[in-house]
């Protein structure tokens, strides 16, 4: 589903973002993607969804070579993944229903599919309460569910969370990755980035670990060291 | 379709957020183009006239009444064999007294008043080409039997000169005013990208291409710079029709202008301002969609 294959990311001026990596994620996976802040995390997810692209190496993403994507296809690879970045970015002026139904008009289904599907991601991330509420009216984790809810209008094959529950406090963040984990067992491959050790040590899974953007460690049910 | 109606929506919420500047936009272009669309039809009409003018006597010489008739024939048929020569007609004392009361037929007093004997013979000359009148006046000149030289071609010539030279400061104008709808637009434009800068942000990790997202931003530009022009044709339609009914219509100037050309010129107008609001937009969203 993703494999790197030497991938190296180095910023203008000569600072090293990622060193060398190679790894592979398979389909259905759940991976945690851990490391200190600065460690290369979120270098390593803008590199999946052609956020940026890598100074060397080969990068594959569900099929499409994404290191030598021309740029009018990028929009092709991101409808097959879900991305939730740490701020969950949601329209201020949109309730929740309409943040979630934005994705899918965005998308092009017609008005019908959108009131469906959008009531059946309230129900997945179970927001029924609050679907007419603005964001300013939602707590963090709520939101950061408005956002996994939006992430998913595509039918992602991949769901990329960029430290979804990095402004949550604990009880909220095993709530967020309890969602996570459904939408995981229904068939969606997940990659987490976070620095949170209680979550990686409470959910055992697969880890990969990055220090100073050199991946140190790849553990198939490992902990937060 | 759900996709046109997405766009559609959001082109006319996009203009919402910033009506002030939308009808600055609107505003500028529409001068802009009145300003296009009066200067080249007024151009046509002057053309359309000279071109009329040119038609007929190009170059009049009044004949020396002291020299005899065989003189003035003499000349008559020299003119005649020049090739830049198309013909020549001989106008008599008694035919120009007759123009003469003709033309001041208003003014009795005048015709009254008029001794007829100054009013000379002249021959009045048509050339191929108008513009040749110089060469007919260096021929003539020293000729005793020319009392004076007249041409058409002058007259013409200055009024074509100030027409061109009007032209090109209401061109030099209407391209100021254009530059300053232009950059309205883009003004507009980056406005209105800001504000929705976030759900850019958000349309773009969804896997929105990059001309959807576009779309609405290039749709407004082009229906602020339609508008405008759409405007300033029908006012310029208007213009036209008011100066065929005129006095001047009547006076000097003959307002005629094929419809053929306005119609040929709207079109392009319109053509123009559709490419233009393109253009803008073009210019104006690149960079927001590029962050």
């Amino acid at each position: 589903m993703i494999k790197l294959e030497n991938v190296s990311l180095v910023f203008q001026g000569g600072s090293v973002a990622l060193s060398n990596i190679t790894t592979e994620i398979k389909e259905g996976d759940f991976v945690y993607l851990i490391g200190h802040s600065g460690s290369g995390k979120s270098s390593f997810l803008k590199l999946l969804y052609r956020d940026t692209y890598p100074t060397k190496g080969i990068i594959d993403v569900v099929d499409m070579e994404v290191s030598s994507l021309p740029k009018w296809k990028i929009p092709i690879l991101r409808r097959k993944l879900g991305i939730v970045t740490q701020e969950p970015q949601l329209l201020e002026d949109r309730t929740t229903f309409e943040n979630i139904s934005f994705s899918l008009e965005v998308l092009g289904y017609d008005a019908k599919e959108i009131d469906a599907k959008t009531s059946t991601l309230i129900d997945l991330v179970e927001l029924q309460d609050n679907a007419y509420k603005f964001p300013y009216q939602l707590s963090g984790g709520e939101q950061t569910r408005v956002a996994i809810a939006r992430a998913l209008a595509s039918n992602p094959l991949v769901l990329l969370c960029d430290e979804p529950t990095g402004n949550l406090d604990p009880d909220l963040s095993i709530q967020i990755v309890s969602l996570l984990e459904k939408i995981n067992r229904a068939g969606t491959t997940i990659l987490m980035a976070t620095h949170d050790s209680s979550i990686v040590n409470r959910r055992k899974k697969r880890v990969l670990e990055l220090s100073d953007g050199k991946l140190i460690r790849d553990e198939t049910e490992g902990t937060y060291v | 379709m759900n996709k046109l109606s997405y766009v559609i929506k959001n082109t006319f919420i996009n203009m919402r957020r910033n009506p002030l500047l939308v009808i600055a936009t609107v505003l500028a272009v529409l001068v802009s183009s009145f300003l296009v669309f009066t200067t080249l039809s007024g151009r046509a009409v002057v053309q359309n006239n000279t071109s009329r003018w040119q038609n007929g006597v190009h170059v009049v010489i009044f004949l020396d009444d002291r020299v005899t008739t065989t003189a003035h024939k003499q000349l008559q048929e020299s003119l005649e064999s020049y090739p830049e020569v198309r013909m020549v007609d001989y106008f008599s004392k008694d035919e120009a007294t007759e123009e003469f009361k003709i033309l001041f037929k208003d003014q009795p007093e005048l015709v009254q008043e008029v001794d007829f004997e100054i009013l000379p013979s002249s021959l009045r000359v048509n050339l191929n080409n108008p513009s040749d009148y110089t060469l007919i006046i260096e021929r003539m000149e020293g000729n005793p039997a020319v009392k004076e030289i007249r041409a058409s071609g002058e007259a013409i010539e200055r009024l074509l000169s100030l027409t061109n030279t009007l032209v090109l400061a209401a061109t030099v104008f209407a391209i100021l005013i254009a530059f300053a709808a232009f950059i309205l637009i883009i003004n507009t434009l980056r406005l209105t990208a800001f504000a929705k800068r976030k759900e850019i942000k958000v349309m773009k990790l969804i896997g929105a291409s990059s001309t959807y997202i576009r779309l609405p931003f290039i749709f407004e530009a082009i229906f602020e710079s339609l508008l405008g022009t759409s405007i300033a044709v029908g006012l310029g339609w208007g213009v036209i029709q008011y100066s065929k009914d005129s006095v001047v219509a009547e006076s000097i100037f003959d307002i005629t202008i094929s419809d053929g050309y306005l119609i040929n010129l709207t079109l392009g107008l319109i053509l123009s301002s559709v490419l233009f609001g393109f253009f803008a937009s073009y210019v104006g969203i690149r960079k927001a969609l590029n962050e």
